[in-house]
């Protein structure tokens, strides 16, 4: 039996599942004797066999990669402890953890914004910048890199803003305003000022584009 | 009570009497008619907003008149009139508003302007009488997922660029099949015998893009090299892009953590749609709900419900001489209030 089946099927009897979330399950299990929590991108019947496959095991690969990858910048994120592209799970450190979601002012937007200019600095396009994908212990964590990837173009880091402006505008609407202008203080701390100029005027022409919008 | 609701934002003129009263404190429709008559482009062609709304004015008397004699009611028995405001080609929303002030001046009655993509949400709610859904709204017009939060429907996912009925009317188009091609590219697909080939998947957060999948599915047809078969390719835009809508509506069922989902609109009449869906919401513990076929598409019923919605619920009407029409109207710029 390969290395990684024996060791993954000791696992798969001590688990407990926490969350089944929109791409993954989301278990509770150990690792060596410490908590861990293992992140399974199971199969969607939904989808056609080789498009979920190829989906699973894609996202899968780049999120264990930019996990990683990103800690050099100064993102925190939980440590890796295994992958298996075959099964698609990662598994990865365990945070004792609030999510940023349930408990969001404008100095965690503001350090939201931050994060954002650190990966768009290094060209990293995370592609699911939601609240609900950050986390805070006694500081902040990003998580979900599944549908990251590397880009210098101005649109793809547009479009990272233009989610989190509608993760505030629909989520957290009552606070919005707030929320929005102390991402865009966070972000311009690493950026710049010009840059989030440049990035809100290429917002309102994304905006443009969709259904109905004013021109 | 009755209101009359006409619609006329792109193909279709419809006009819909629906009954309205209380029931222990809740607003209760019921739908007494509903008459439509279709503008069907030429093969090839897609709607032309000035063909259309000449379709529309002529379609005009013997739709109403349909609408009332189904319905047994006289226009004296008629309590507000609703139309269609937009979102919508300017054309052919004006037949519709020029119809609806007309009645209103001549009869004296009230007058309500509404939006077209609430009529799709609310007529679902109040026929599948689910109390607090996410919505799936898919037609030519519309691809967003909403909830009801502060007052609104806000936008919790859209597409980026083409909506999902744009992607296969322009696709069909393409290969000269007559417009709407949903129906005619779900027969086509039925022909590959489930042979998949990778399309762009482009799924941007909660929001989705059609565009690219577009031209790759186009280039695919007039590349001939790669011999596949026009079915291959219709069952791989199929698959794509519902799955796309599927993911951008599962992470938004976990975004919002909603336990009643809704799809509405032209699209919702396809089964393999609703199929990957039902699959979807399942795996979120969420039940699943679907605004039967005969109402998914444009009619006049959803512009009188949300015409009621409006009247009785916010004591809103216009003027004759106030009432445009607004060809951009976003849906998430609606004041909604709900019983």
């Amino acid at each position: 039996m390969p290395f990684s089946y024996s060791i993954l099927l000791l696992q798969h009897q001590r688990r407990k599942l926490l969350k089944k979330g929109a791409e993954a399950d989301i278990f509770l299990t150990d690792w060596y004797g410490k908590r861990a929590i293992a992140k399974v991108r199971t199969v969607k019947a939904y989808r056609h066999k080789s498009l979920d496959l190829d989906i699973r095991r894609r996202r899968t690969i780049r999120e264990a990669q930019m996990l990683s990858g990103v800690k050099p910048i100064g993102i925190m994120c939980p440590h890796v402890y295994f992958v298996d592209p075959i099964s698609c799970e990662i598994i990865m450190e365990f945070l004792a953890a609030k999510n940023a979601k349930e408990i969001i002012n404008s100095e965690i937007s503001s350090q939201i914004g931050t994060y954002a200019g650190l990966l768009h600095s290094r060209n990293i396009i995370h592609g699911d910048l939601t609240t609900s994908n950050f986390l805070l212990e006694d500081k902040l964590y990003l998580l979900d890199f599944g549908l990251s990837f590397h880009s210098d173009r101005l649109e793809d880091k547009a479009v990272d803003i233009r989610l989190i402006k509608e993760t505030f505008s629909s989520v957290h609407y009552p606070q919005f305003e707030t929320l929005f202008s102390g991402f865009l203080q966070g972000y311009s701390t690493i950026q710049g000022k010009k840059m989030v100029k440049k990035l809100l005027t290429k917002v309102s022409s994304i905006e443009r584009r969709a259904r109905y919008a004013l021109h | 009570m009755f209101c009359l609701g006409i619609e006329s934002t792109a193909h279709t003129f419809a006009c819909s009497v629906v009954q309205y009263s209380f029931y222990q404190n809740r607003l209760i429709g019921k739908i007494l008619s509903d008459a439509r008559d279709i503008y069907v482009p030429p093969t090839g062609s897609g709607i032309h907003p000035r063909d259309a709304s000449r379709h529309h004015c002529k379609a005009v008397e013997t739709v109403f008149k349909h609408a009332l004699c189904s319905a047994k009611v006289s226009m004296r028995d008629i309590d507000v009139i609703a139309y269609s405001a937009g979102p919508g080609l300017g054309p052919c929303l004006r037949v519709g508003a020029v119809v609806a002030r007309t009645l209103s001046a001549f009869h004296s009655k009230p007058l309500v302007p509404t939006n077209h993509g609430i009529g799709h949400v609310e007529l679902g709610i109040m026929i599948s009488r689910a109390k607090d859904p996410l919505v799936l709204l898919v037609s030519g017009g519309h691809t967003a997922i909403l909830a009801f939060s502060g007052k609104r429907w806000r936008i919790f996912g859209e597409t980026l660029d083409i909506t999902l009925g744009q992607l296969f009317d322009q696709f069909g188009r393409s290969l000269g099949l007559p417009s709407p091609c949903g129906h005619e590219i779900e027969q086509l697909g039925r022909k590959a015998a489930g042979n998949y080939r990778l399309l762009p998947y482009v799924v941007k957060g909660n929001d989705v893009s059609f565009s690219g999948l577009l031209t790759s599915a186009i280039r695919s047809v007039h590349n001939k090299s790669k011999e596949l078969s026009l079915g291959e390719i219709s069952f791989s835009l199929q698959e794509t892009s519902f799955a796309m809508v599927t993911e951008a509506v599962e992470r938004a069922l976990s975004l919002t953590l909603k336990n009643e989902f809704l799809i509405v609109g032209g699209v919702a009449a396809n089964n393999r749609l609703a199929e990957m869906l039902k699959e979807a919401c399942k795996r979120q513990k969420c039940k699943f709900y679907r605004c039967p076929a005969e109402l998914a598409g444009d009619n006049g019923a959803q512009i009188a419900w949300a015409g009621i919605l409006e009247y009785v619920g916010k004591g809103r009407h216009v003027q004759v001489e106030k009432a445009f029409i607004n060809q951009s109207w976003r849906i998430n710029d609606v004041e909604v209030i709900r019983n």
